[in-house]
Parts: structure tokens; sequence; C-alpha cells
């Protein structure tokens, strides 16, 4: 009777010792996933505002509206609660820093588009400059940098 | 005027500044056009137009009101002690300046610019980041509370001392709007003490103001015979402090 019972919480312990280790490893799992999510979308950016910037040395303004377009395609998951999962861990709780700083750059690109299209290329610029400082400022906050 | 009397005159000035120096100060910044500008004074009033007295103010909350522009949102706040006096302050670009104090029977009223001489964050109708921590309030951005703090980048700010930097980001203090309290206890803006940000955030939230004020122009325009003001609570939707 003392071995079955000692065999019992013995196959107790390693079957939730098995399930805490699956569960980090799906944890992991996920944060990866998000972490991917995360690094695609920055890639993306930084196509974007590479575009826009040669739209605007080229003097193509198509290249830049283009390039606004492929900058918001990427705002989506800064903008939701979703942000919460793909920021650093001990930048979680500056997730509302990060979505103004997505809906600022949603208005800047906006402003831009406006711009462009009333041949203001100079206010189109300074927006690409304010897009610029965004990038950099949250970068500053939720990268230590 | 005769040599003698303009001789008189002459003497007569140096003496004055030789008893008290501040005087110096005091011509210098009023005469340099940046530091101090006097703007039209402007009465505080409440949401319905109502002169806001003095002893009518909340101790530790954030009101905003728009001055001395249109747009440039500025903090008011009854601090919960007296503030310090003449304190000595320095602008990014080096240029020194005094702070005189508080006003109030009590010394402990208070006015900044919230536009953060960081990067310029401050409050809108949709959200703010920017606001005064009262002292019973943890904050990231310093060690105490009882201080004005922007969350974007942690900067911290004296709101006893002229809005002098604590820590953060933020290379010079807040520009401090000058008060006076009347006889009647009633609370007048007359001017920007410091170095302010009016034209970098002019030129930054253009996009802004279309959305906020109807455009740039509109929000350019400045602040005449009084300034609405109203709590931080009720200008932000959001306040945001970490």
């Amino acid at each position: 009777m003392k071995k079955a019972v000692t065999a019992l919480v013995l196959s107790s312990l390693l079957a939730g010792s098995s399930l805490c280790a699956a569960d980090k490893a799906s944890s992991e799992a996920t944060e990866r996933v998000h972490r991917t999510m995360l690094m695609k979308d920055m890639r993306s950016m930084l196509d974007a505002m590479e575009q826009i910037q040669r739209g605007g040395l080229y003097s193509s303004s198509e290249d830049m509206k283009s390039g606004v377009k492929k900058l918001q395609g990427t705002l989506k998951t800064l903008e939701s609660d979703e942000i919460k999962f793909i920021l650093p861990k001990d930048q979680v709780y500056a997730y509302k820093f990060a979505q103004k700083t997505a809906s600022m750059l949603r208005l800047y690109s906006d402003d831009m588009v406006t711009s462009i299209e009333a041949g203001r290329m100079d206010d189109a610029l300074e927006d690409y400059t304010q897009l610029l400082k965004q990038c950099t400022s949250c970068h500053i906050r939720i990268r230590n940098w | 005027m005769e040599r003698r009397s303009f001789l008189k005159v002459m003497a007569a000035g140096a003496t004055i500044v030789a008893v008290n120096p501040s005087l110096i100060r005091g011509t210098l910044y009023a005469d340099d056009g940046r530091l101090y500008s006097a703007y039209e004074k402007a009465q505080i009033v409440d949401g319905a137009g109502n002169p806001i007295k003095a002893s009518s103010l909340e101790k530790e909350v954030t009101y905003i009101f728009n001055y001395p522009y249109a747009s440039t949102p500025s903090m008011l706040i009854n601090l919960p002690e007296p503030t310090q006096q003449e304190v000595a302050l320095k602008s990014e670009a080096g240029e020194e300046y005094v702070w005189k104090s508080g006003v109030g029977k009590e010394r402990t009223i208070v006015a900044y610019s919230a536009i953060c001489a960081h990067q310029l964050t401050h409050p809108t109708p949709n959200d703010s980041f920017i606001k005064y921590v009262p002292k019973s309030t943890p904050t990231m951005a310093y060690s105490k509370s009882g201080i004005i703090v922007c969350s974007s980048h942690l900067s911290a700010y004296d709101a006893s001392a002229g809005a002098k930097v604590l820590g953060g980001a933020a290379s010079q203090p807040l520009a401090a709007v000058v008060l006076e309290v009347a006889a009647d206890d009633t609370i007048w803006a007359v001017g920007v003490l410091g170095s302010d940000k009016f034209q970098d955030y002019f030129k930054a939230f253009k996009p802004e103001f279309k959305e906020f004020f109807g455009g740039p122009a509109q929000a350019k325009q400045l602040v005449s015979l009084s300034a609405k003001t109203v709590k931080l609570t009720e200008y932000s939707k959001e306040i945001i402090q970490y």
C-alpha cells in the first residue's frame, strides 16, 4: 500500500513538473513569435522610412506615398493592445507611450500625403523629420538608447 | 534735462542698484526679450468664464490653461508648501535667470508651460503624459514626489523651484508663467519667464493644430483678456503617469 501511494505521489509530481515545463515552453514559444512580429514590423518601418526619404531626395511623390502606405501598414499592431505582448518585458508598462508614438506616426504620415497632394513639399519633408523624431523618441525610451 | 539733474538721476540709480543688485538682473532680463516676455494680462477663469480665486484652488491638483497662445498649454498648481525664492536657473543655451517665487498668500501657487523642454510632450484633449505628481503618489522619474513629471522620457522638474530639472533627459527648466494675485484674490497671467519652446512646438505640431484648434493660424493666436482653466482630468481623456 505504502509503495502504491509513493508511486502515485511521484507520478503526480512528475506529471505536474512536465506540465509546468510544457507551459514554460509554450510561453517562450509565444514570446518568440511576438518578438519576431516586432522585428518584422520594425524592419518594414525602416524600409518604409527609407522609401519616403528616397522619394523626397529623388523628387518622387509616388515613392513617398508608397512609403507612407507601407509605414501605416505596420502601425496596427503598435496601436492595438497587442503591443503589450511584443514590447521587451521591462518596458511593457510603457505600452501607452508606444501607442501614442504610433498615433503620432499616423498623424504625421497622413499629413504628409495631404501636403504632397497639395504640392507643399516643404511641409511634407517637415512631416518626414517629425516621423523620424517619433521613431528615435520611442527607441530612446523603449530600448533605453 | 540739465547736466546737474541728469547726474543726480544717475547717482540715485547707481545707489539703488548697489543696495539691491537683483534690480540689475530684473532690468536685463526684461530687456532681453527672450528670457522674459510680457504678454497680454489674462485673468484665470473657470470653464464658465467666472474668475478663479487663488484661495479656491485645490492643493496638488494640475489645472490647465492655454497661455500665452491659444494652443500652448500651461499648468497651474497650488503646492502643499511655500515655494523656494529667488531660484537661479539656466537655459540650455546657458543663459541665467532668476525665478522669484510662487504667488498667493502662502507663496504656493505656481504656473509653468506644460510643454516638456525635452521633446515637447504636452497635454492634448486625448491624453497627457505630463503632470504634477502629488507627494503621496510614487513616480519612476525621481526618488521623491511633489514634482512635475513628463512620463514620455521620465523628465522630472521641481515645481517649487521654478521647474528646475531634477532628472531625466530635459536640458532646461520648463518656462514659467508669471502670475499675479490681485487684492480681490483673482489670478492673472502676465508673461513667460525662461526659455520657452513655443516656436519649436508650433513647427512640430501643425497637424495636431488642425484637429484641435482649426489650424496653425488659430493655434498661434495670442490669449486675450482671460484664460479658461480646467483640471487636467477634465482637459485630457486619459492621463498617463509613470
